[in-house]
């Protein structure tokens, strides 16, 4: 008989301790990247679809293409807005009907493309404003007349009529990134998702579709460099699990959920920095005016004066959030101090009782999003206190997008809906959607004013910035009026990032992926 | 044997087309539009309405489902709504994420429920036997998501062991693999306790056989009974099971792939859902089910090879 030596290998330990080492060596990769400061590893909200100005379909999109076809100008990083040049050497506005432009001299397309020249900028801007291109950023360039080239790097936009968003809501857009136009010819009109012939401060080297995409510094680019060698952009969908990403390590900067800013606020993970912008975007209550049961605004302006704002507010963002008076948000022109509604149930009662509508029952849709959730289970609250039976009907975002379009078989069944739209640094971007072309599109409210459609058109063209409060203002006191809508909120951003990213953000918090710097 | 596995083919061909046939009338009883749910609010209503004629969504309902039927046998599923890509390429450059994480959920739940339920066989009645008891139904009864945040939540944010989103650099299997643990073991923890139970079942049962005492009074070793002998046919019901917990894994890797934001098919048919991307739906789906009746097939040809009992009873 034979025992073991007590501290002898046997097969079973070698095994296990082979495993553990090599277990242990698989996670020492993870920490030397971390500790890797050229490289930016951000979140966005969705995977890439289409890399294409013209057909681009979300915010994370246009990041990466603002970074990889050089615009002519782009948003400035910081607490106000405004614009700094990229492609152009110099942009001037000659005057309400034309736009001078000259390109920086040594601006090259990869793949062989040659030197950027006016002719692309003509052939980029030209192709959205095309109807026939059936871009939906056709709009941006509703104004333009041609763009007229005069050498090389030199050209004229020429407008058919003065248009004050240009230069708040067009050119600082994908809207003004130039693309090869023999580069894009060869691809049949359209970029997909290969980045053919680049220009940008960054390239876009490696996409693995659902997992991530690296941005590189373009070696070419002589100007303003980006701040990162490498940008790795992580579709990360779920704001709970970037988060977690991010307390992990995983991730340099994220967006947050509205709902973990006040945990976040107060106990930040080490380590890092929690932001809180004021975003563009609105939120309100609408009331399908076309409703059978809806259509007597006494009932209308009843609902009005039932809902608690503040409190709805409150509920659903956690305190974050503050109150919005309309779809304009301070900053801009137009933003309100008010409303012309306040909170009244005893009125709200006597309009009912005046309408002949007590007893009434409503329907409400929502997106099934957990803030929507409570801010309408606070809005069924307040209906009751006032004798109105509210229904709460949840919707996926896929059928909650086309409740109210007059191709499918519900808009006239809509009777109140909470909604979300965002919105850009121009008041035109938010009136826009409640004119009466948009009844049965994005006006679900099915608001039809004659006068708020005038006011909107005297907008795009004043570029008195007081007159264009008072116009924008009205037309908010017209929404009031016709008691079709419950304004509650701008929103807040919520963003986190590690001490030693300096971030580069719009005013409203949304990232400019070449601004952001090591701190 | 021959005509056994003729006839699983067979049974195969009849699931995966009553499967198409499902899958078709669920995704076009679903409400809203896709065109405009894809080209989102600056679309047009002539942009909505050249991507619908695009889709395919003019056509009677009928002539949808035959083009779709007859594409998806040849191999065709169409292609993806925006980018044009064809959908079997992006279903395919998915699918290896969810294989690695379905044979990764499969090597935990083997690796730990076998042990676990010849340690309960043997030792019956014991402490041990009713630790192993309370252990399996336990990770049973909790779900995966939950045990994914939970674990994502301890070694990926609190101990920092382990990454806590994404797959892993591409072409760096070690990176990759580090990436994989949580993942799979949020999906293949409650089949730990699946495993563990069967496995001891059966393994009662062989102890019980007569070959097992026979070998019991020929003096054999305690080890090589249990492992060699009974082991191997007590092993055979799990093969069984495992086959069925494909597709349970299948699903929960959806949960896997959203909370580690992995990329994979389930969170690929997930956001095309969403989205209203029929092609992308219902080419990852189908795709699915025919892996799924694939696997299933090649665990009951596995048994009836390994089971003479089994095949004779076809």
């Amino acid at each position: 008989m034979t025992t073991q030596p007590k501290f002898g290998l046997s097969r079973r330990s070698f095994l296990a301790s082979a495993g553990a080492f090599g277990a242990a060596t698989t996670m020492m990769p993870r920490m030397a990247l971390s500790q890797d400061g050229k490289v930016l590893t951000v979140r966005s909200y969705s995977d890439l679809q289409l890399l294409d100005p013209a057909f681009r379909l979300s915010l994370p999109e246009d990041d990466i293409i603002r970074s990889i076809f050089a615009p002519m100008i782009v948003p400035q990083s910081g607490d106000t807005w405004g614009w700094k040049p990229i492609a152009v050497e110099s942009i001037e506005q000659l005057d309400g009907l034309t736009v001078a432009f000259k390109l920086h001299p040594e601006i090259g397309f990869t793949d062989g493309y040659g030197q950027m020249t006016a002719e692309d900028v003509k052939f980029s801007i030209e192709r959205i404003a095309d109807p026939a291109n059936e871009s939906p950023y056709a709009g941006d360039w509703a104004a333009l007349k041609e763009v007229e080239v005069k050498d090389t790097l030199s050209g004229l936009i020429h407008l058919n009529n003065p248009f004050v968003p240009l230069w708040n809501t067009t050119l600082p857009t994908p809207a003004s990134c130039i693309v090869s136009k023999k580069a894009v010819e060869e691809l049949g009109g359209k970029i997909a998702t290969d980045p053919v012939a680049q220009s940008g401060q960054y390239l876009l080297t490696e996409w693995v579709p659902k997992q991530k995409t690296v941005l590189r510094r373009n070696p070419d680019w002589k100007y303003e460099q980006g701040g990162y060698e490498e940008i790795h952009i992580i579709p990360i969908e779920d704001p709970a699990t970037a988060e977690l990403g991010f307390e992990a390590g995983d991730l340099d900067y994220t967006w947050t959920a509205v709902s973990s800013l006040p945990r976040l606020k107060e106990n930040p993970p080490e380590g890092s920095v929690v932001l809180e912008k004021p975003s563009l975007a609105y939120v309100w209550l609408g009331i399908n005016q076309d409703n059978e049961a809806l259509q007597d605004v006494r009932i209308r302006r009843a609902i009005q004066h039932a809902i608690d704002r503040p409190t709805v507010v409150d509920a659903a963002y956690f305190g974050a959030a503050a109150v919005g008076n309309g779809i304009i948000a301070p900053g801009l022109p137009g933003s309100r101090d008010a409303v012309t509604y306040d909170y009244d149930p005893e009125k709200s009662r006597a309009l009912l009782e005046e309408a002949g509508a007590t007893g009434l029952s409503v329907t409400l849709d929502i997106l099934n999003q957990s803030e929507r959730l409570t801010a309408a289970q606070v809005i069924q609250a307040n209906l009751a206190d006032v004798g109105i039976t509210c229904e709460i009907k949840q919707n996926d975002s896929g059928t909650f997008w086309t409740l109210g379009s007059k191709e499918g078989d519900y808009f006239m069944n809509l009777q109140l809906v909470l909604s979300r739209f965002s919105m850009q640094p121009d008041p035109s971007w938010a009136t826009v959607w409640f004119t009466p072309e948009q009844v049965g599109v994005w006006n679900w409210e099915r608001f039809d004013n004659a006068e708020y459609k005038a006011l909107h058109d005297q907008g795009l063209q004043e570029s008195d910035p007081a007159k264009r409060d008072e116009i924008y203002k009205k037309m908010q006191g017209l929404m009031d009026e016709s008691g079709c809508y419950v304004f509650f909120t701008h929103e807040v951003v919520g963003a986190i990032h590690k001490d030693t990213v300096s971030p580069g953000l719009k005013p409203n918090g949304e990232s400019l992926l070449a601004d952001f710097k090591e701190a | 044997m021959l005509a056994y596995t003729f006839k699983r083919l067979l049974l195969a061909v009849a699931i995966v087309s009553l499967a198409m046939f499902l899958l078709f009338c669920m995704i076009y009883t679903i409400p809203g539009d896709p065109a405009a749910v894809a080209l989102g609010p600056r679309a047009t209503d002539e942009m909505r309405e050249a991507l619908r004629i695009k889709m395919g969504l003019d056509q009677p309902i009928w002539v949808q489902f035959w083009n779709f039927f007859t594409g998806a046998w040849t191999g065709d599923l169409g292609n993806e709504v925006l980018s044009d890509r064809p959908v079997l390429d992006v279903v395919l450059e998915q699918l290896p994420y969810t294989l690695a994480l379905i044979a990764g959920g499969i090597s935990w739940s083997v690796a730990l429920g076998i042990p676990l339920g010849c340690w309960a066989a043997v030792s019956r009645g014991s402490v041990a036997d009713r630790i192993v008891g309370v252990i399996s139904v336990a990770v049973i009864a909790v779900p995966s998501f939950v045990i994914a945040i939970y674990a994502l939540l301890i070694f990926a944010v609190t101990l920092r062991w382990l990454p806590a989103i994404g797959a892993g650099e591409p072409g760096d299997l070690s990176d990759q693999l580090v990436h994989l643990i949580l993942p799979s073991l949020a999906v293949g923890l409650g089949w730990v306790g699946y495993i563990a139970r069967m496995v001891r079942a059966s393994m009662l049962e062989v102890l019980e056989a007569s070959h097992i005492r026979t070998a019991r009074a020929f003096g054999l070793p305690h080890r090589m009974i249990t492992y060699r002998y009974a082991l191997t046919i007590a092993i055979l019901p799990t093969i069984t099971l495992l086959g069925v917990g494909i597709g349970q894994m299948l699903s929960s890797a959806v949960f896997a792939e959203i909370v580690f934001a992995r990329p994979g098919v389930g969170k690929l048919v997930y956001d095309a859902i969403l989205t209203r991307n029929f092609p992308v739906v219902t080419g990852a789906v189908l795709v699915t089910t025919v892996l799924f009746v694939l696997l299933n097939l090649l665990a009951d040809l596995l048994v009836g090879a390994l089971d003479p009992r089994v095949r004779s009873s076809f």
